[in-house]
């Protein structure tokens, strides 16, 4: 298989300066200044094939942003190895940076006081692209974003989104081969998020780029990565597809019913693991190969409506798997 | 795709020519971008330009002592000369990338010029230059107004003001350096422009900014006039009021340079191995 992001023991180790609150701490760390060394990203092996989408998840602090920046040529690596697109990131050679972009939710390239457009003919110059296929990338861009009137006005006087939005076209004018995105859909409303998730897609498709992806939004990497990845501590704790981590963490399918009466618990201890009982709702963690049994007892009961069977959602997935960790951790 | 690769450039000559004429692009692009944004600024450009306004108060403290007689060799007008042209080429060398490295450097903002494939000291330095046509066009009708009312400048002779153009040039590219240096010290302190503090105390009292280098007493003066302050101010001013001739140029411009080499090397080095250990905050 081909790969276009290989990582290989990759490390990152943070010296941080230490102390105890007070006055008397601070008048201490004057004299002798403590430091600890933190382990952000510890041993790190994985690789990605050209037109995949990845997602990235785990814990505040799990060191996913950590891992992103050294794959985009931010960071330096304590140690292992790195290639991304044939290229070492940490020399940030010029030939690296034109196949590669970075969208972080929380920075922003585009000149605040000037329209998007502006650093949008930046790119245009610094990327080397020619006039005919930037103006065709744009209109492409901007009709799939339906930014066309937005990115003519000054960025300080656009929303959140809008602002993101731009931010996306202004990373993807010269087509990445690579596109690192780093919580793009942080603080935006939900039709937003549905909207640059959507063309996220659609951009990984037709171009078939690479995109690695974090998010705190797992609707997000549910609705948009096959693959992920799960840190934590800096160590991957999973390499695989969402099924997989949902038959590895929490097999149990989700099977909920309205109905105008309910079994006792006692019977329904039976079927599954009773998770709300609730009027006249009832809700139930039911092991995948007893499904078609439990469906067909629920279906019976009197006045049955709006049986539904579901996978755990991703939340309880994560929660269940570090907690595991933690357990496992002692 | 439709662009050319960077494969297919090749190393040759043909492709050094490409880089060249690529970087000269750029170079125009920023220039461009940077000049829209100074000209958005205009406003809060004209009250940081009214804070580098010192030599102006020099002048007033220095006109007003030489009313009595002339004070070494410079009488009244002299002054008035001397603290017009040291507040125009102020202006002219005017930087302020230390303020912006340190911010950028402190809040991990620098983490999207380093995303591109231009060199960040580049964008930095075509901000400061493109700035350039807006705080002449605000500082020069100051210059001429105190002019007017002090009674005209005596200019140098025109080899003097020949060479003038390539002293402010010198004299721009040392502050730039030397603030990039102290702003790279971001990458390991975490205030770096409060040492930037200290270089401009000395710069006021030691570039001529307070007082023309040449009326120290014999012997400081001689030392103050080769330290990298009066390259960077002291020295273009006396040759634009031809107050250094012949071989007094030719030395000026190559403590310049010199001042220029070092400062240009150490800020090379410092930004080399700050990304090295830049910490990239905030997502």
């Amino acid at each position: 298989m081909s790969t276009v992001v290989c990582v290989e023991g990759l490390s990152k180790r943070f010296t941080v300066p230490r102390r105890e609150a007070g006055l008397r701490a601070a008048l201490r760390a004057l004299v002798r200044r403590e430091t600890r060394e933190v382990e952000a990203v510890r041993e790190l092996s994985f690789s990605l094939a050209p037109g995949e989408r990845v997602g990235f998840l785990g814990p505040n602090g799990a060191g996913k942003t950590t891992t992103l920046k050294m794959l985009a040529g931010l960071l330096v690596p304590s140690a292992g190895e790195v290639k991304v697109a044939g290229h070492t990131p940490s020399e940030r050679r010029p030939e690296f940076l034109r196949r590669v972009s970075l969208v972080m939710g929380q920075k922003r390239q585009l000149s605040w006081d000037l329209p998007a457009l502006d650093t949008f003919e930046l790119n245009r110059v610094v990327y080397e692209i020619d006039a005919a296929t930037f103006r065709r990338r744009l209109d492409e861009l901007a009709t799939l974003l339906e930014v066309g009137e937005v990115m003519r006005r000054p960025v300080r006087q656009l929303s959140l989104g809008e602002r993101m939005k731009c931010e996306l076209v202004a990373a993807l004018l010269h087509a990445p081969q690579v596109l690192f995105l780093d919580e793009p859909t942080i603080g935006l409303d939900v039709a937003m998020q549905l909207g640059v998730r959507e063309f996220i897609r659609r951009y990984n498709v037709e171009h078939g780029a690479t995109v690695l992806l974090t998010s705190h939004y797992m609707e997000d990497v549910a609705a948009l990565c096959p693959r992920i990845l799960v840190i934590d501590e800096g160590r991957l704790r999973f390499d695989g597809s969402i099924e997989a981590l949902r038959r590895e963490i929490r097999p149990l399918r989700r099977v909920s019913v309205r109905a105008d009466a309910l079994p006792p618990e006692a019977e329904l201890a039976a079927i599954g693991r009773v998770v709300e009982k609730e009027g006249g709702r009832l809700v139930l963690d039911v092991e995948p190969g007893r499904v078609p049994s439990a469906v067909q007892t629920l279906v019976a009961l009197p006045g049955a409506q709006d049986l539904a069977v579901h996978d755990a959602p991703l939340e309880e997935v994560m929660r269940a798997l570090f907690g595991r960790a933690e357990e496992a951790r002692g | 795709m439709a662009e050319r690769s960077d494969m297919s450039r090749g190393a040759g000559p043909e492709g050094q020519a490409f880089a060249r004429g690529h970087l000269a692009r750029v170079i125009g692009a920023l220039w461009r971008l940077s000049l829209a944004e100074a000209v958005a600024y205009r406003v809060s450009m004209l009250m940081w330009m009214l804070t580098t306004t010192f030599p102006l108060v020099s002048l007033a403290l220095w006109a007003g002592l030489a009313e009595g007689g002339p004070i070494g060799d410079y009488a009244r007008a002299d002054f008035v000369g001397y603290f017009v042209a040291a507040f125009l080429v102020r202006q002219v060398t005017a930087s302020w990338v230390v303020w912006e490295l340190e911010s950028q450097i402190r809040s991990g903002d620098l983490s999207t010029l380093l995303m591109r494939p231009v060199h960040p000291l580049l964008h930095h330095g075509m901000q400061n230059l493109a700035a350039l046509p807006v705080r002449v066009g605000l500082a020069a009708p100051i210059g001429v107004v105190v002019l007017v009312l002090a009674g005209g400048i005596e200019l140098g002779g025109a080899g003097a003001l020949l060479v003038a153009p390539a002293a402010l040039v010198l004299a721009w590219l040392i502050t730039f350096n030397v603030q990039v240096c102290i702003g790279c010290l971001a990458f390991w302190l975490t205030a770096s422009s409060s040492l930037f503090e200290v270089w401009i105390g000395l710069y006021l009292v030691l570039s001529g900014a307070a007082l023309p280098t040449s009326l120290y007493p014999p012997g400081l003066a001689e030392v103050v006039r080769v330290l990298p302050f009066h390259a960077a101010l002291g020295f273009p001013v006396e040759l634009i009021i031809g107050r250094v001739h012949g071989p007094e140029i030719a030395r000026g411009l190559a403590l310049q340079a010199l001042w220029l080499v070092g400062f240009s090397a150490l800020s090379r080095a410092l930004w080399r191995r700050g990304v090295r250990v830049y910490g990239a905050v905030g997502a």
